[in-house]
Parts: C-alpha cells; structure tokens; sequence
C-alpha cells in the first residue's frame, strides 16, 4: 500500500515526465533535420554515423519510457503510481495517435516512392520517427493535462 | 448513450476535509488519479469508483452519478 511519501514522490516525478517528454519529443524531431542533410549528402562520414547512433539509442530509450513509464530505479511502490489507471489511458490514446501518424507516414511514402525512389532504412527511420515522437508528445500532453487543476 | 459520469468527489472530500493528497493514499492511487477522477477529465473504473466511495464512507450511487 502506499503511502504519503510515495503518492508525493509520484507525483513529483510524473510532474517531472510530463513537462519532459514534450521537450524530448520535440529535440528527437529537431535531429531529423541533420538526418535529412545527411541523405542530400551521401551520409558517409564518421559524424554521420556518430548522428545515426544518438537517434537509435534515442528512439529506444523514448519507447521504453512511452511503454513502460519510465523510472526504472525506483521502488515498486512508487512506480505502480507512477503507472496508475489515468497513465495507462493516457498511454493507450497515445499509442493510437503514434499508429495513426505511422500509418499516415507509412502512406505518403508509399506515394512519394511512385515518383523518387526511397531506400528500406530512411523509410524505416522516417516511420520510427513520425510514429514514436507522435505518441510521446501526446502522452506528454495528456499528462500534463491530468495534472491541471489539482 | 449520451450519459456522461458526474461525481460530488470535491464536496465530499471538502465535508471530511481531505486533501487529493489525503483521499490519494486513502484510496492508494496517485493524487492525480484523484484530481483527473474529480475534474471529469478521466472515468473511473467500476472497482476504482467503489474504492473511493469507501475511502469516503459513502455508497458509490451517492459519490458517481449519470449526468443527462
């Protein structure tokens, strides 16, 4: 059972996610930019791949704070509220907003590879993006939004 | 089915003079769930309404009721 001192860190720490990730979401689409000049270039140097490295471990790290919650080195106590009925309806709307964007992305590709050809791992990359920085943000907002008025 | 859930959590929790805080642990969720639960922003499930009607004392019919 808990008690105050957990519902106090648990409400602090998802203070905390919710006011970051947002933020996250945003730096992990503003990488893309240098991702895009990349493929314009060639993408060949050391650099590139030093850029290709950040987004992978990026992407892995923001997908398993998305499906899991995230603060992993907390006591249980503190992490089932931090994983409580409100965030897993949260994480659900935004698990259906990231498949959708997928999806969406998935289908203008699909398109653009009628006229330009475009190689499996900038699709691969492309979808990856579009669909996890599109959840994270939601679920982001949607905490936010649960933590207004209290 | 235009029904919508409403609840007297405020005015509950005011009478007892509990915090979201307070009817949190009570009730052993996040004070979130408690301020989501109160504000409309999130319908509870039936095993959590039931848990908050006994943390305040009340039967649930008197905690939740259908809106419209």
């Amino acid at each position: 059972m808990a008690d105050a001192s957990d519902i106090e860190t648990a409400d602090r720490l998802s203070r905390r996610r919710a006011r970051i990730l947002p933020v996250f979401a945003i730096i992990f689409l503003s990488q893309q930019a240098a991702f895009i000049s990349q493929q314009v270039e060639g993408g060949t140097r050391t650099v590139d791949h030093v850029k290709t490295g950040a987004w992978l471990i990026l992407s892995i790290v923001l997908l398993l704070a998305l499906t899991t919650g995230g603060f992993w080195l907390w006591r249980k106590s503190v992490r089932d509220l931090l994983d409580d009925d409100v965030t897993r309806a949260n994480r659900g709307a935004a698990m259906r907003t990231g498949f959708l964007a997928t999806m969406m992305g998935g289908i203008a590709l699909y398109l653009i590879a009628l006229f330009e050809p475009v190689g499996g791992r900038e699709v691969a990359h492309l979808l990856v993006t579009i669909g996890l920085a599109a959840a994270v943000l939601r679920f982001g907002l949607l905490e936010r939004r649960a933590h207004k008025g209290g | 089915m235009a029904d919508g859930l409403g609840n007297r959590l405020n005015a509950l929790r005011a009478e007892r003079g509990l915090t979201q805080a307070a009817l949190a642990e009570l009730v052993g969720v996040s004070r979130k769930t408690i301020n989501t639960v109160e504000n409309g922003v999130f319908v509870p499930s039936a095993l959590l309404a039931l848990r908050i009607a006994r943390a305040l004392g009340r039967p649930v019919e008197e905690v939740f009721f259908l809106e419209g």
